[in-house]
């Protein structure tokens, strides 16, 4: 490995040759826009599911950047990893869902702005 | 399809699309080597234009949908990355399983077009709360995250070999052995031996090595002798789902029970919340009473005061 190379290469051994000129920079700079494309949404939008479907979209983000390092590494753990990253995902669906369902129940709204009283 | 007018546009998007077709197979005829990158740019500007879409577009259903292609656009990115497992894995409980909850509960939970208004945008989904201030704080984030990656990427160091990254295969003897067998490479009674490296507590060796240089293998006798890669049969090879699998049962057993916890607790918490009654506040009751009001006088009589379709008559009340 060139240690002199700025953007180490993901291509490491005979699969990923074919791919040298991607190096593991692009895809974290694909994560890290999609991670930022999910934050401003979850800022901007009201509507309640939408602020939980940009979550996922973060949580998406931070999957793609495991799975790159975890081909860097040549190491299964990162993929591991986004297995759990599923699990709090769809954890977070199931209660995150429920709990808009109730609130919607009781405005009859989804807006996020109905409940600024919660502040506390 | 039979349709009465086709949009003119739609020949666009076609003519577009065999053109970009045409134009990737000539460049992929003329340097095959690089055909995964263009993959990776085709994946990547779909996930994030479709993610854009997530964000921006008005209608909810809508923008689930164009969740679901980012999410392919992703598995597509992770295939490229050789994470086979993964990307069904991703397909088959995002797009199949969360996605589809979440559609469910965007059906549940809007209000129901009626005969006047069969277009309805709620005034929350129309207008957006800071746009300018929230996207220059994520151009920052993207800026900062971009500009620390570039700075800190040289100091990642891969490990010192990284050809095929089968070390596992050193503890699969069960799938080892019969492959062997069946190349003539293992005599009867001769089995296979783990060879111990020492590891790092995430499970990479810590020489930084992840390829397995030969497989020891233990006579009747006891005597012992090395198999080196050379001589190995093709098809011996770790898949990715087993590496997976090996990583996830070997490594961390722990984080699968805890994952176990965390569903069985988000089950319940589901199953406790959903069976609550709801009282509707005094705002949401007028305006429901209003818009019984405004609506059809007449179904008054015949509907109870707070019926309304398409909501859940069942809890609310």
């Amino acid at each position: 490995m060139n240690s002199s190379n700025v953007f180490s290469t993901l291509a490491q051994g005979p699969l990923p040759q074919i791919m040298s000129s991607v190096t593991l920079y692009h895809y974290l700079v694909v994560s890290a826009a999609m991670f930022c494309i999910g934050i401003i949404g979850f800022l901007t939008r009201r509507n309640l599911i939408i602020m939980f479907l940009c979550t996922e979209l973060m949580f998406q983000a931070a999957g793609i950047a495991f799975i790159a390092f975890s081909r860097f590494h040549m190491n299964h753990t990162g993929e591991t990893f986004v297995i759990f990253v599923l699990t709090v995902a769809a954890a977070e669906a199931a209660l995150a869902l429920a709990l808009v369902v109730l609130l919607f129940r009781r405005k009859e709204s989804l807006d996020g702005d109905a409940w600024t009283e919660l502040k506390g | 399809m039979p349709r009465k007018n086709v949009s003119p546009y739609l020949f666009g998007v076609i003519i577009a699309g065999v053109a970009f077709g045409m134009v990737m197979l000539g460049l992929g005829l003329k340097h095959p080597e690089a055909v995964p990158n263009y993959y990776f740019y085709i994946f990547s500007a779909i996930a994030l234009a479709a993610s854009l879409r997530v964000i921006t577009h008005q209608r909810p259903v809508y923008s689930a949908l164009y969740f679901v292609l980012t999410i392919l656009a992703s598995s597509g990115l992770y295939l490229i990355l050789s994470a086979e497992f993964m990307t069904f894995a991703l397909i088959i409980v995002y797009a199949g399983a969360i996605l589809i909850t979440y559609l469910f509960v965007i059906m549940l939970a809007t209000e129901a077009p009626s005969e006047e208004q069969p277009d309805i945008l709620t005034e929350y989904d129309r207008v957006s709360r800071e746009p300018v201030v929230a996207t220059l704080a994520g151009f920052i984030l993207l800026a900062g995250l971009t500009t620390l990656f570039a700075v800190g990427l040289p100091n990642v160091r891969p490990g010192a070999n990284l050809e095929a990254g089968d070390r596992q295969l050193a503890f699969m003897s069960r799938k080892v052995e019969p492959i062997l067998k069946q190349a003539g490479l293992l005599k009867e009674g001769e089995k296979v031996v783990p060879i111990r490296v020492e590891t790092t507590s995430y499970g990479m060796p810590k020489d930084g090595d992840t390829t397995l240089d030969a497989i020891k293998i233990k006579a009747v006798d006891g005597k012992e002798r090395l198999l080196l890669r050379a001589d190995w049969p093709p098809t011996l090879v770790l898949s990715n789902t087993e590496g997976v699998a090996f990583s996830l049962i070997n490594n961390h057993p722990g984080a699968i029970e805890i994952a176990g916890v965390i569903l069985l607790m988000a089950m319940l918490g589901a199953v406790v919340l959903a069976r609550k009654k709801v009282e509707l506040d005094e705002f949401a009751l007028n305006t429901a009473i209003a818009r019984q009001r405004s609506g059809s006088d007449d179904d008054l009589g015949t509907e109870g005061p707070f019926a309304r379709p398409g909501t859940g008559e069942g809890g609310a009340v």
